[in-house]
This record gives C-alpha cells, sequence and structure tokens, in this order.
C-alpha cells in the first residue's frame, strides 16, 4: 500500500475535463516555472502555509486506499453527471507507484491526469494505461528556452508526448500563455507541430497568465521572480491549431 | 437582446425619470382621510374601497415615450385607511401580522385576466342579492374597488387618445370591460390588477405562474401571426419593465425585498411538464433586463431535462440571485402530506421569498413567526451536565423543540388582517363566501421558518464528539468557554470552528443532525391548529431572522462567537471552509425536506468567474440539477465577485448596478445597509 502528500482536493473543478470532477493535487513537482501560481506544489514536503486563519501545514500524507475511499464517495455523482476525477500537482507523475495505485482503486470512475510529462518513459505509460483522458501540458517547443524558464530540458516530456500520441488515448493539450516567453508565432507554431495530427487530441486549451500568480508564495515564505513583463498581455494565436477546438480559458 | 425602446426605457426609469410626477399623500390631503373615516364611524370594509377610490382618482395617468405596458405610480405613498389611535386600538385587542395589512399571498391572476374586470364586478354585485349583511358590505366594497380600477384605466384610455397612441388606447378601452384576447391585452390587464394591489395596501404582491397563464394569449397571437415573435418579446420586457418602476414605493425590510416573484415551468396533477415557449422567453427576458423584478422561480423535477437548466444556469450567471430553483419531486408530496389537495399542490407557487404557497386558495400567513434552532441548542448548553451520554442529551433537545413549537403556536391568537376587498375579488371563494379574503380562504396555514440550522447540527456535533464521545472537553470548560466568548480559549476555540465536524462535508453523522431537527421540528408542529383550523408549517427559511436571531445569541459551541451572525436560509456555515458544492449538496439533500414544505433554500454563492463559457454553464446546470435528483426542496444560487462587492462598498457610486441575492430577494448591494453588506460579503470569503 503505497502513501502519497497531497496538497488540495477540489470540488467542482470546471476546467479539468468533462463533468462534474474532483481534482487532486499531488505536492512536489520537477519543474520551475517561472509563472507558477501554485508554490505550495513545488516541494514534495509537507510545508507551513501562512493562511488568512493563521498558519498550517500545506501538504497531508495519505495512503492511497483513503483517498480513493474519499473520492469515491462521490462515484454516482460523477457518474450521474458524467465525471470523474482528475489528478494533478504539481507533477503527479512524481509519485507514480501512489498516483497508479489510486487509479486503479477508482476502478470505474472516469479519470484524467494533468501532467508537464516530465518523468521517465515508464513511469509515463503506466500512468497513460490507467486514465481516460490525459491533459498534456506543454510549454515550450524550443529546448533551450524550456530550460531556462522551467529549470528543465524538454527532451523527455517530447519522448513522452510520442508515446502518448501513438496511444491513441484521449488528450487535450494545454498551454499557458506567458506574455513574451512563449506567445510568440515560431514558438506556437512549433508546439502546434509537436502534435497537430495525433488521432486522440481532443482540443487545445490556452491559459491566459494571471498577474495574480505571484499571490500565494509569501505564504509559503519564498519570493516570486517571474523574469518576464507580467503586466503585458500575451499573443494568442489560434490560428496556427488550424481546425483543431482551441478555447481561452 | 433588449431593444433600443426597452434601453431607452430602462434608462428612463433608472435615472428616475419618472419620479417627477410623483407626488406626496400629503400633498394630496390622503393622508386625513382616516380621520374622516374615523369620525363618520365607516367600517373598515368600506374604508378599504374608500381609500382605494381616493388613490386612484389622485392617480395622474402618466404614458412615457415608448411605453406599450402602461401604469405608473404617481402617489408615492398608499395612506392608511386607520388612524395612529385606530391601529394602537388594534393592536392590543388583536395579533397584527408585521404592519397589519393583507401580505405575501398569492392571487389567481389567470382567472382574472381571462373573465375581465366588468364580468367579475357584475358577478360580485348580482351575489348581494342573497347575501347577509356583514356579505353585503363585503361585495360592495369589492364592487366599488373594482370601479375604482375600471375608472384609473379610463383616465389612462382617454390619455392614450389625447397622445394619439389610438392602439394603446383601444388596448386600455377592452380591458378596462373585457377579459384579454391578445397577449398585449393580457399583459396590460395584468399590469393594472397588480398596480391595483400595490396601490391597495397589500404588499409583497405575488405574480404566480406566469408562463401557464399568459401562454394561451402568448400561443394564439404567434400561431395566428397577428403579433411577430419579436414584438411578443418586447411586449414580455415592456411587462418585466413595468414590475421595476415604482419598486422603491413598496414596503418591505429591504428596498427589493417587495415579493414579486413569478414561477415558471412546473408540471399538473398529472405530471405533465409544463415548461413552453414562454417560460424560455421570460428566463430570456429576464437575463436581458438584468433587474431586480420579477423575482423568478424555476420549478424543476427529475425529468426536467439539462437544457431547461442550462436555460436557468444562464441567469443565474448574470448574477441577479435568481432564478430560484423549486424541487416539485420534494415540495408537491410534501403540501399533500400537510393537507393541500393533489391539483393545489400541484399549482402551488413560490410567496414574496421561498414560502410555498397556492394562488387563490390560499390565506396562509407563511412568514408569521420563526424557531431558532441555534438559540435553542445554546440554551440547552445550560442543562448540558445533566446528561451522560448524546442520546439521552438528544431526547431533551427534541423536547425542546416541542416545548418550543407549543409556545409558538399559541403566540398567534385573535388575528386580524385589515381588510382588502381588491385583492378579494382576485381570490377564489371570496364571492361565494361573501367574506374577504383576510377573514380566511380554502387554506388557512400558518408558516414558521426554523433558523440557524446548520449553526445548531455543528454545535450538536461538535458537543457529541468532545464532550461525549472523545470526553476531551467538559461541560465545565465548555459552559465557560462559551460564557466568556472564547477570551482564553483560544486552543478550544480552534478545534471547535476549524477541526470539528461541520454539515456540509457530506459527513452522514453529521447531517443526520440536521434530519433529526428538522424531523423534531416538523414532529412539534404536527397536530397543532391555529385558530383558523389551519396546520402549522415548519421551514427552513430565516429570512431577516438571520441577523436578528444572532443578535443576543451567546458564543456556540460550533465555535462561532457573540455577534457573530449565522447562516441565511438552509445553509453552511460561514467560518470554517467546506469539501467544495457537491458535498454542500449532499449535505444538504439527505434529510426528508418534504417535511420541510415552508421553504426555505440552500443557498451557495459561486464565483462570477468560474462561469466564462458555455461548457461551464453546462456544469452549473448539472450541479443545480444534481440538488434536485438528490432530494433537495429549494436552491439558490448566487454568483458574486468579492473584489467587486468591496470596490462596491467603498465606492457606491460606481456600483449603483449591482445586485445580490440577500436572503429570499435580490436586491441592489449598495442599498443594503452596512450589516447586510458584510454578511454577503463574509459569505463569499469561502468562495468555492
Amino acid at each position: 500500500m503505497a502513501s502519497g502528500t497531497i496538497f488540495s482536493i477540489e470540488e467542482f473543478a470546471i476546467n479539468d475535463g468533462p463533468g462534474i470532477r474532483t481534482t487532486v493535487f499531488l505536492k512536489g513537482c520537477p519543474l520551475r516555472c517561472a509563472w507558477c501560481h501554485n508554490p505550495e506544489g513545488l516541494s514534495p514536503e509537507p510545508q507551513v502555509f501562512h493562511g488568512a486563519d493563521g498558519d498550517r501545514i500545506s501538504g497531508t500524507v495519505i495512503e492511497a486506499r483513503e483517498l480513493a475511499d474519499e473520492l469515491l464517495r462521490n462515484r454516482e455523482f460523477f457518474a450521474m453527471n458524467g465525471g470523474g476525477v482528475t489528478f494533478t500537482g504539481g507533477e503527479p507523475t512524481m509519485q507514480p507507484a501512489f498516483l497508479c495505485e489510486v487509479l486503479d482503486l477508482l476502478e470505474d470512475v472516469h479519470k484524467a491526469v494533468e501532467t508537464s510529462g516530465w518523468c521517465a518513459l515508464k513511469v509515463y505509460a503506466d500512468v497513460l494505461d490507467r486514465v481516460d483522458l490525459v491533459l498534456q501540458d506543454l510549454k515550450l517547443a524550443d529546448p533551450a528556452a524550456h530550460r531556462r524558464w522551467t529549470g528543465r530540458d524538454n527532451a523527455p516530456i517530447l519522448a513522452n508526448l510520442e508515446t502518448l500520441k501513438r496511444s491513441g488515448k484521449p488528450f487535450v493539450i494545454r498551454i499557458p500563455l506567458i506574455p513574451g516567453v512563449n506567445d510568440g508565432i515560431a514558438e506556437m507554431e512549433a508546439k502546434a507541430a509537436l502534435f497537430r495530427d495525433a488521432p486522440g487530441l481532443r482540443r487545445v486549451e490556452l491559459l491566459r497568465y494571471h498577474k495574480t500568480a505571484g499571490a500565494k508564495y509569501p505564504r509559503v515564505d519564498m519570493t516570486y521572480r517571474p523574469g518576464f513583463d507580467t503586466e503585458a498581455q500575451p499573443v494568442v494565436y489560434k490560428e496556427v491549431f488550424g481546425d483543431i477546438e482551441t478555447l481561452v480559458l | 437582446m433588449l431593444t433600443a425602446r426597452i434601453e431607452r426605457l430602462k434608462e428612463f426609469f433608472f435615472d428616475g425619470g419618472h419620479h417627477r410626477v410623483r407626488r406626496t399623500p400629503e400633498s394630496l390631503g390622503l393622508d386625513t382621510l382616516c380621520e374622516k373615516y374615523a369620525a363618520e364611524g365607516i367600517p373598515a370594509q368600506m374604508r378599504a374601497a374608500m381609500l382605494f377610490e381616493a388613490m386612484t382618482a389622485a392617480e395622474e395617468p402618466v404614458i412615457f415615450e415608448g411605453e406599450q405596458i402602461v401604469a405608473t405610480r404617481t402617489v408615492s405613498k398608499v395612506p392608511s385607511y386607520f388612524t395612529a389611535d385606530e391601529w394602537a386600538a388594534l393592536k392590543s385587542r388583536h395579533y397584527l401580522h408585521e404592519n397589519g395589512m393583507l401580505s405575501n399571498i398569492s392571487p389567481n391572476l389567470g382567472d382574472a385576466i381571462a373573465e375581465g374586470l366588468e364580468a367579475r364586478k357584475q358577478r360580485f354585485a348580482v351575489r348581494m342579492e342573497s347575501a347577509d349583511a356583514e356579505g353585503r358590505l363585503f361585495l360592495e366594497s369589492a364592487v366599488r374597488s373594482i370601479e375604482a380600477l375600471q375608472g384609473l384605466i379610463a383616465r389612462y384610455e382617454a390619455c392614450a387618445r389625447e397622445m394619439g397612441d389610438e392602439a394603446l388606447a383601444e388596448v386600455l378601452a377592452s380591458v378596462r370591460v373585457k377579459g384579454a384576447t391578445t397577449f398585449r391585452e393580457a399583459l396590460q390587464l395584468l399590469r393594472f390588477i397588480h398596480f391595483g394591489l400595490w396601490e391597495s395596501g397589500c404588499y409583497h404582491n405575488t405574480l404566480g405562474r406566469f408562463d401557464q397563464y399568459m401562454y394561451p394569449y402568448y400561443k394564439a397571437d404567434l400561431d395566428s401571426g397577428r403579433l411577430p415573435q419579436d414584438q411578443a418579446y418586447e411586449l414580455l420586457l415592456s411587462f418585466f419593465l413595468a414590475c421595476n418602476k415604482d419598486s422603491d414605493l413598496y414596503p418591505g425590510m429591504q428596498q427589493g425585498d417587495n415579493g414579486q416573484s413569478l414561477v415558471l415551468g412546473g408540471r399538473d396533477a398529472s405530471g405533465k411538464t409544463l415548461f413552453n415557449d414562454l417560460s424560455a422567453r421570460c428566463l430570456e427576458a429576464s437575463y436581458d433586463l438584468n433587474l431586480i423584478d420579477p423575482k423568478i422561480n424555476l420549478r424543476v423535477d427529475r425529468n426536467t431535462p439539462l437544457e431547461i437548466y442550462k436555460l436557468g444556469a444562464r441567469l443565474t450567471k448574470r448574477g441577479l440571485g435568481f432564478p430560484q430553483y423549486d424541487n416539485d419531486d420534494v415540495v408537491v408530496p410534501g403540501l399533500e402530506r400537510l393537507g393541500y389537495a393533489p391539483e393545489d399542490a400541484n399549482d402551488y407557487v413560490v410567496a414574496a421569498c421561498w414560502e410555498f404557497i397556492i394562488p387563490g386558495k390560499a390565506m396562509d400567513i407563511v412568514n408569521i413567526g420563526a424557531l431558532s434552532f441555534a438559540g435553542l441548542v445554546s440554551r440547552s448548553v445550560d442543562d448540558l451536565g445533566s446528561f451522560d451520554n448524546f442520546e439521552d442529551y438528544y431526547a431533551h433537545i427534541d423536547a425542546m423543540i416541542k416545548a418550543e413549537c407549543r409556545r409558538i403556536a399559541a403566540g398567534f391568537k385573535n388575528l386580524y388582517i385589515a381588510p382588502a376587498p381588491l385583492y378579494s375579488v382576485f381570490m377564489d371563494g371570496t364571492l361565494e363566501r361573501a367574506r374577504d379574503i383576510t377573514l380566511g380562504a380554502k387554506y388557512n396555514n400558518f408558516g414558521i421558518h426554523g433558523t440557524g440550522i446548520a449553526t445548531a447540527v455543528d454545535s450538536l456535533a461538535a458537543i457529541r464528539k468532545y464532550v461525549f464521545d472523545e470526553k476531551s472537553v467538559s461541560v465545565k470548560e465548555l459552559q465557560a468557554a462559551l460564557d466568556a466568548n472564547f477570551e482564553g480559549y483560544d486552543d478550544l476555540w480552534k478545534k471547535l470552528r476549524f477541526e470539528a465536524p461541520k454539515m456540509g462535508n457530506d459527513d452522514d453523522g453529521t447531517d443526520a443532525l440536521a434530519a433529526r431537527l428538522l424531523d423534531s421540528f416538523d414532529n412539534g408542529l404536527a397536530g397543532l391548529r391555529n385558530e383558523r383550523g389551519g396546520i402549522f408549517r415548519a421551514g427552513t427559511g430565516t429570512a431577516m431572522y438571520y441577523i436578528f436571531h444572532a443578535i443576543d445569541l451567546k458564543a456556540t459551541p460550533d465555535g462561532r462567537k457573540a455577534g457573530e451572525v449565522i447562516p441565511a436560509n438552509y445553509s453552511p456555515s460561514m467560518y470554517t471552509r467546506h469539501k467544495g458544492p457537491v458535498s454542500v449538496i449532499k449535505s444538504f439533500s439527505k434529510g426528508d425536506l418534504s417535511r420541510s414544505i415552508n421553504g426555505g433554500p440552500l443557498t451557495i454563492e459561486l464565483d462570477d468567474t468560474l462561469f466564462r463559457n458555455e461548457e461551464n454553464l453546462e456544469k452549473l446546470a448539472m450541479l443545480i440539477r444534481s440538488y434536485v435528483l438528490l432530494g433537495g426542496h429549494q436552491l439558490q444560487l448566487n454568483t458574486l465577485n468579492k473584489e467587486t462587492l468591496l470596490d462596491a462598498k467603498a465606492h457606491p457610486e460606481k456600483h449603483r448596478n449591482l445586485i445580490v441575492r440577500v436572503w429570499g430577494w435580490s436586491g441592489y448591494f449598495v442599498e443594503l445597509d452596512e450589516c447586510y453588506q458584510n454578511h454577503i460579503i463574509d459569505r463569499i470569503k469561502f468562495t468555492m
């Protein structure tokens, strides 16, 4: 029985897949995206969070069975509303044994995972096998820029993206629109070229950067240093995605 | 979309363009009529008709440019037909409900619009021949009231002719006498009847099942091609707009609390769904107009398609705080259980806020009193030391509720409601009985709100867990902490407020306490009769009691400190973060809510930023439907934006259009007293 660390369970998460869903946030992430709005998701360890009602610990260690039971309480509710459970983070694949076990325990509940794709090929394939939908983040196609803005190489991400495409599994591409970082036409074209022809692709979601992204950093004793112009408006090039349904959220 | 005409009129009314024609009753000598009536010894029944005659005669017919549905108040206030001394004398001898005038019931508007004023008047006149003396007095007052209303319509007709608006003049000429034959006539006649009810001093004047009684006219006009779709819609907008013109003159706790509720959808006794094209157009009109009246209720049930919920959700997203969703699957059997005939139960509408009432047939007083669950549990803490297990303690709570029910029920003796002959004209059975509606109708039940349910449940859950099960908090410690308002008991306070079990987290053990409290309440009222032979109905509403009942309430075992408010209606506590709306909906649908049929909605606040695309709107529709499918009775959703509210508090001038749901009604945020503003802001501290 694996246990894992989560930092939030959000009911009625309306932007994380079809129907009425609950989203589980797994703690810990290998990337350090300059625009990250969930700084408490970065460290894999529970940590102090200075909340409005005083300090609390962000991060709960929980057994897979316990989490699954909690989520299964709403099994009928999800089924009634075409929904299910979405796992995000942090980076959910950073806790592969825990994630896979919870996914297995959820049985017939519709399952989705939102991932950066930065994980081992085996981990990615194991998770992919167990979910009904992947919300695949794609930040930058350009390897150098990816290293600069996320602190990691995007080679594993691109390799996992190939696995995803080959699997035929339904997926959504999610691209954060960061002004001056990844919203240029050439970069967008390059991203689009990576997934455009995949049969499983359901749609593209462009997530507009919000300047309140830095709001929670002081709460976990961190400083927000975005390094780009947070006041600038990102450019939205929907046209590079051609006929693919593209939503700006 | 609003038409240019409606845009212009809306702007005109919003800027108070019509206020310049208003005069005070004092300037017209209307305020002293009561003294004249008193001096002449005129009976109250006739005074009501005479004052209505004087009021309608004092009205100045005004038709503003572009108006298609006319009638605007030009006398700013309806004076009383009793002197202050007479009121004092009445008060010393009787129980007066609120201000003593008739309020908060629902007329049979459909029959009135179909029959027309002249035929109705004739029937009342003929009935005089076979009535007793009291009956003749009533019938004469009714006939005179109808004539006064007809007189006002005639003067409007003359005004329209003078202005050269022959089409309007023809409509007015017809509705003064005959039943409606077109959609426009039906709306215009309804407008005058509704206007008359307000003008006669009655208040919380509801509009009932508008989409049902208006549909035949709407459909016939459209089917015959007499009326193009867009013109029909503009007429509908005109009527809705008209409901807002005088609303600042209507009495209520706060401006906006005027009870102009309108019910859409629902089913008939055979179970057939009645939602029609006009129902959909009404939702659209309310969305397009973006004004607080009429207040929309949408009757739904397990068979209502998601598409209809989506239409409702679209209006919900507008942020007006309505539609309020009412679940026929729970309400109809609940009403039948209380003795309402099946055909009446299926015809239910909503009174001013949420109380279910039968149009034309009920003289129910749906908001006559309130039982404070929170107050009762608070008092019970004094006796906590006498019990060594929770079940015995709950038996004590149950006994307290029963005693409180008996006490409340005994409190309303010798009720007096000032006669309302015009309203009586539009109620069933008044003609046959030859008696004013205020003396009673087919249904004469009294409704009792149940306030602070979540506060009570959370308090009981904390007591059960810490005092009885874990024994980690002693009775003395709890009592001392509550007496000290938690001063010096910070750890206990935090535990009770933030860690204790709370209703709204889909925790069966805690939620079962709510079901028990509601059952105790219903059992406590069962078998009690009021002096009119009616029964008492238990409810989950709070009305303004969520402020009143909190004022004197000391700190409670759920970690609420003295002076902090209790949740409005049937809603979770505001002081702690819940798991989310799914758990709240599950928690609040577990009890048998058909036993809480005086109504009172689960109220959920949602941030408006959540619903920016069609897909999310559909999810909102699903959430609403879930509450219905799980057996909830009534649901109200607010979509609010906290930044907007804070800014509105600081800069009211920038937010004159901001509308919020307060308890059973929506009002302009900037016009609410600060305590209500703060309550709404507090409610979304933990926006889900």
